[in-house]
């Protein structure tokens, strides 16, 4: 009400102008909020293309890939009859895992390209090999898209339920890791690996990405969440984490720990009855 | 051990027994056993003495542990950080060690007791050697008839002999029982799997439509509680997830949602091949798949073990009981390893509203065989 009365008041060439200022103040104010609405709720196009900081990234990352893989997967990443397949979205995540893992670039042809020492210019521990591999991965995405790494690494990928991680580790991928993720054979030659040397990003990346003989799991079957859960899973029963008898007996369950059990119980057993036994 | 040849031996008289001192008296328990005592040596002859002390000690001392590891046995069990800490995070040591301290203490208290009692025996109990004689053949003439008529004797007085209806009802009681006992541990194994004949869950699965409800795929994710149901674009080209029966009704009813998960014969693969898969489907089968989704059984027919071994490149599934091998691409019959029948399809569908629904059950029985089956 008081302002009605205000404007009423101070009516002239001043007010005008001031109406003039208050309406361009206000346009701008909402083709800002629209902008920045349009920006915050309409999805980023699903189309990959380098941003324009990365060309130099780019760059190297083709260099290295014509000095390692052009061999096997052709010089546009189309891949090669017999040799390899095409590069074309499988992202850098695929990226990472393939080649910090060394098992990019394959030796030779086999029934499965196993975890070998990374080569060097690669090698994740150096600085200059994560350089590499992010240049390289810059270019398979720049060429197709696909999988991209996960923001977080190393210990903040892992979940905070453990417990729900193993349900899922056990309904998805206990069958080929088994229970402890000890990995089991496959067929014909090639199996499913100990995931004891994976890092959380390994773990992360082969379940984006499905290396191998490996089924996918995209963020809409098994969410991100339930992703880290997995990984703390993985992490708390890997690496000897899971046996506070001082050894896992080959984390395999009741079968080696029932001879272990069997063989050396039954051995004490006899023993005590010698000395149960013994004359003094 | 009373024969005819101790008795003759040596039969004490009363006023003989009164004049005995104890230890007499438990040699003539032997000897009345046909038992000579060789040898008997005490460990401790003169008693006091620094070795008898240290031995006491030592006896009591596997005791004493006994009690403690008890005590500490139970202060563990009451009072030790049980609840679940993830490696690495703060308390996990002592977390660690929960199971190791409650079972450690608890096992010292049963082995140091039972090593006190043998401590005891060994070091106390003195050596001793006896030899008892040996009677051979049966026991006299005279033992045998006069027990045989006492049996008897005793028998014709209490009766028995001529009240055959006691005896009769007496063994229907005792008959009964037993059968009783009998069937209670016998039925429990015993089932009819045909009293719901054409609804036998034999042929049927947690995929049947009832009250004409829709039948959507839906995933676990760890919470049963939790209900997410399965769009095609959830799925990458190459990938397989588990998938289990779930119907409206269902929906805030905790105990049904979790069982249409560990249902032993829900669990489906959902599989979604690459796009362009040179596909061989079975007769009759052709419309069960859903562009690049076809969904299988998950249980082995050879002997029921969960096949979740799927190779994307190759496209095989495994079992991993025996090594059975089943082709996606080729409706997955069986390709190598004892099982011979594929795995039974489900035929499955998108809805209006873009969910993955089940249009059927299985139109054959899943799992291992049967004598009903047919096929």
């Amino acid at each position: 009400m008081t302002t009605t009365s205000r404007t009423a008041k101070a009516r002239g060439p001043r007010s005008r102008f001031r109406r003039r200022v208050a309406g361009a103040v206000a346009l701008g104010i909402g083709l800002l909020a629209v902008g920045g609405l349009y920006a915050g709720l309409v999805p980023q196009p699903q189309v990959a293309t380098a941003a324009p900081g990365d060309t130099a990234k780019v760059a190297q990352g083709e260099e290295l890939y014509n000095n390692s893989c052009i061999g096997c997967h052709g010089s546009n990443l189309q891949g090669v009859q017999d040799r390899g397949p095409s590069l074309i979205g499988v992202g850098e995540a695929a990226v990472w895992f393939q080649v910090s893992t060394g098992r990019m670039p394959l030796a030779r042809q086999e029934a499965q390209a196993e975890r070998k020492p990374t080569l060097p210019q690669f090698d994740p521990h150096t600085e200059e090999g994560l350089a590499n591999l992010e240049a390289l991965g810059a270019f398979v995405q720049a060429n197709g898209g696909g999988p991209e790494l996960p923001a977080e690494s190393g210990e903040l990928l892992r979940g905070p339920d453990p417990a729900r991680g193993g349900e899922l580790f056990r309904l998805n991928c206990a069958s080929c890791h088994s229970a402890t993720g000890r990995g089991n054979a496959l067929s014909s030659g090639k199996y499913a690996p100990t995931l004891d040397p994976a890092t959380e990003t390994d773990i992360y990346t082969a379940m984006l990405t499905g290396p191998q003989n490996m089924p996918k799991f995209s963020d809409r079957q098994l969410t991100p969440e339930e992703k880290k859960d997995i990984i703390a899973y993985v992490k708390s029963v890997t690496n000897g984490n899971n046996n506070p008898g001082g050894n896992p007996l080959g984390g395999v369950g009741p079968v080696s720990e029932g001879l272990v059990v069997f063989i050396v119980g039954l051995a004490g057993l006899i023993g005590v009855t010698l000395w149960l036994g013994a004359k003094n | 051990m009373t024969t005819s040849e101790s008795h003759q031996q040596r039969t004490p008289t009363a006023a003989e027994l009164e004049d005995m001192t104890p230890d007499e008296l438990a040699t003539l328990a032997a000897n009345l056993d046909d038992v000579v005592v060789v040898h008997n040596q005490r460990k401790f002859p003169i008693p006091g003495t620094r070795a008898e002390k240290r031995a006491e000690r030592a006896v009591a001392g596997w005791f004493i542990i006994s009690a403690l590891a008890g005590l500490a046995f139970l202060g563990s069990f009451l009072f030790w950080p049980w609840e679940y800490v993830a490696p690495g995070e703060p308390g996990y040591d002592l977390y660690a060690l929960y199971t190791p301290v409650v079972g450690g203490m608890f096992g010292l208290c049963v082995l140091a007791l039972g090593i006190g009692v043998i401590a005891y025996v060994k070091k106390f109990f003195p050596d001793e050697v006896s030899v008892q004689q040996r009677h051979d053949g049966a026991s006299d003439d005279l033992a045998r008839r006069t027990v045989m008529a006492q049996l008897a004797k005793a028998g014709k007085d209490v009766g028995i002999a001529r009240r055959s209806l006691i005896k009769r009802s007496a063994g229907a009681a005792a008959g009964v029982m037993g059968l009783g006992l009998g069937i209670a541990a016998v039925a429990p194994l015993v089932h009819n799997p045909w009293k719901e004949r054409e609804n036998s869950p034999l042929w049927h699965t947690g995929w049947r439509e009832t009250n004409g409800e829709v039948v959507y795929l839906r995933r676990d994710t760890g919470h049963p509680e939790e209900i997410s149901l399965v769009r095609p674009e959830d799925q990458e080209a190459g990938s397989m997830e588990t998938v289990f029966p779930f119907r409206e009704s269902e929906r805030g009813d905790e105990e049904a949602l979790l069982h249409a998960l560990r249902k032993s014969d829900n669990p489906v693969m959902l599989i979604r091949l690459r796009p362009g898969t040179h596909v061989i489907e079975r007769e009759g089968q052709e419309n069960f798949h859903y562009g690049d989704f076809y969904a299988f059984s998950k249980i082995c027919t050879h002997l029921g073990c969960p096949t979740s071994l799927y190779e994307a490149q190759t496209q095989r599934i495994l079992c991993p009981c025996h090594q059975s091998q089943f082709l996606a691409t080729e409706h997955a019959r069986p390709v190598f390893g004892p099982a011979t029948r594929a795995l039974p399809q489900l035929p499955i569908t998108v809805n209006d509203e873009g969910y993955l629904v089940a249009t059927s059950d299985f139109i054959e029985a899943i799992g291992p065989a049967f004598w009903e089956r047919k096929s």
